[in-house]
């Protein structure tokens, strides 16, 4: 897929100075003609390179590696994207881990299959007059989006996005949740599995969820009970289960997750029960209420379930401490009549 | 010359035993596991057993199962009893409530005569009944597990966890009056140790029977002896 044209000459004592590069791609003319008949123009802004994150510190034979005299001879490539292909590699040479990190992502095992579309550095996070890529957070998920459009707009009706959009720093983005290099594939079973771990590393630290008086008690809620127990031992057990059980996002939606207690909140009563019959085909009204809410029994929330408790927590000992004095009675009994 | 044994349980009952027997120690491994998710022996249960999926499975099998069973035998002592074929033994009455505070008044040493008991006494009535009404919650509590879409065209919501809550704190009952109280009355007590085999061979001593159970020992015998096998049947 790269026509790399044959490149015979000898090594130079001295790399061309960007200054020596920019004799020709200063020029705003500088084009060139691709195999697809597409004009590339090959002009370099130096001013936008110098305010990049490399301005000052890179030169363009640092990356361009295979130029070592100027003029160089010519490059052929059959397209854009196969000139994009030709150079990803060149960012491995400082940034090792990020690269041997993307090695193990989605996109990579995209490109590796012969998928020319798959993203790679340049793709998102540009070339010469790259930025940092967290500045602001929010270029983040409009990064992403540029691909991901559906996504992007799901995670722009999100309460994430919300608080994204107001500068706040405690939401998530999505490589907080997809990581940046190494973003697995998230359709598979044991991502499925991990959500609750993800959502949890936020939704359980008690500092961050008080600001929005959010209850940190939704990961134990969900793991006590017959979903979130199901999902741990899918886990533990190593194994691929038959079906999957319901994980936060199943609740609570994937990208656009709103404020549990907003209007278009699915996770409220009145929508709760769609969400259940995904899995529950046929359940009918009651049944959502099943669910505690998160919400640990009390008198307050699930009072039945709470009195039921607390009976047993009272008539257990009661029986059994019965049970274990009759039985000292009548041991003492037999070693009296001795 | 009378015999040295006395016949007294059934094969029936015998049977019935053993069926509990196996069928309870299944669904309290199998239960306890669940119930005890996050242990590292119950982890160990489940992998062992191989995966939760699998482990549910046979604690569903073995409750319907058990539903069965539980549903044969009180249809077998309901109509045993009904038709006057086996008296209705098991059958909790005042001279039990009696027997109670004179055996109390006995361990206290208030009194020096302990209750005389027929066929069967108060301790074994109490387990007998607890493992018939338990049994029963189990069985309804389970079934509303296993069926919560249906359960809840009928029933609020909440009862799920409720029956939840139930089915797990009834079972970890059952298991603390097996452990403790049905190991040391069959097991453990002076008068059985080291293995009371009677549910087992189906036969007890003459000795033991004059012991235990004094007034059935004495009707079996005013009865005559060649009375004393379909007399002592009984239901459930």
């Amino acid at each position: 897929m790269i026509a790399s044209a044959g490149q015979a000459a000898p090594a130079a004592p001295d790399p061309p100075s960007n200054d020596d590069c920019l004799k020709c791609h200063g020029k705003l003319d500088a084009s060139a003609k691709l195999g697809d008949g597409e004009t590339m123009s090959l002009y370099v802004d130096s001013e936008s390179f110098a305010h990049s994150v490399h301005g000052g510190k890179l030169a363009c034979t640092n990356c361009h590696t295979n130029i070592t005299a100027v003029p160089h001879p010519a490059r052929q490539f059959k397209d854009r994207r196969a000139m994009s292909l030709a150079y990803y590699e060149s960012c491995k040479q400082c940034h090792f881990a990020e690269y041997t990190r993307l090695l193990d992502g989605v996109h990579y095992a995209a490109l590796e299959k012969g998928k020319e579309k798959a993203p790679t550095c340049v793709d998102c996070h540009g070339s010469h007059a790259m930025g940092p890529p967290a500045k602001p957070r929010m270029h983040i998920s409009e990064t992403c989006a540029q691909c991901h459009t559906a996504v992007g707009a799901a995670y722009a009706r999100s309460a994430h996005a919300a608080g994204l959009a107001k500068g706040n720093p405690d939401v998530p983005v999505c490589t907080d949740c997809h990581h940046a290099h190494d973003n697995a594939n998230p359709m598979t079973t044991e991502s499925h599995l991990r959500i609750s771990e993800l959502c949890a590393h936020c939704h359980t630290n008690e500092k961050l969820m008080a600001k929005y008086g959010i209850s940190t008690d939704v990961l134990t809620t969900y793991l006590a009970d017959f979903h979130g127990l199901t999902a741990s031992l899918y886990r533990s057990q190593g194994m691929k289960p038959a079906a999957l059980t319901a994980t936060c996002t199943d609740c609570h939606g994937v990208h656009d997750i709103t404020w549990v207690k907003g209007p278009g909140s699915g996770v409220i009563k009145a929508n709760l029960l769609i969400r259940c019959q995904h899995c529950h085909k046929g359940a009918g009204p009651n049944f959502s209420s099943a669910w505690m809410g998160h919400y640990e029994p009390s008198l307050r929330h699930a009072p039945l379930v709470y009195l039921v408790k607390l009976f047993y927590m009272i008539f257990i000992p009661f029986v059994v401490g019965g049970l274990v004095i009759q039985i000292l009675l009548h041991l003492w009994r037999v070693v009296v009549n001795i | 010359m009378m015999n040295e044994y006395i016949q007294r349980f059934s094969v029936r009952q015998r049977i019935e035993h053993l069926t509990v027997m196996i069928l309870f120690l299944v669904l309290g491994v199998t239960g306890f596991a669940q119930k005890f998710y996050d242990a590292p022996w119950a982890i160990w249960t489940i992998n062992a057993i191989g995966g939760i999926d699998r482990v549910r499975w046979i604690h569903r099998a073995a409750g319907i199962a058990f539903t069965v069973f539980a549903i044969i035998h009180v249809s077998i002592g309901l109509f045993l009893v009904l038709t006057r074929r086996a008296r209705p033994s098991m059958i909790a009455s005042r001279k039990d409530f009696q027997d109670a505070i004179t055996q109390l008044r006995y361990y206290l040493r208030i009194s020096d005569k302990p209750a005389r008991f027929d066929r069967f006494d108060y301790r074994q009535k109490f387990e007998y009944w607890g493992m018939v009404l338990g049994g029963m919650l189990m069985i309804a509590t389970g079934f509303m597990l296993l069926y919560p879409v249906i359960v809840t065209r009928l029933l609020p919501g909440e009862f799920i966890p409720v029956a939840r809550v139930a089915h797990s704190n009834e079972g970890l009952l059952a298991f603390l009056i097996v452990i403790i109280w049905h190991i040391f009355n069959a097991h453990l007590s002076p008068e059985v140790f080291p293995f009371d085999k009677s549910i087992f061979t189906g036969k007890v001593s003459r000795e033991y029977m004059e012991k235990e159970h004094p007034l059935e020992y004495e009707r079996i015998m005013g009865q005559g002896e060649e009375k004393q096998e379909a007399k002592t049947h009984e239901a459930p």
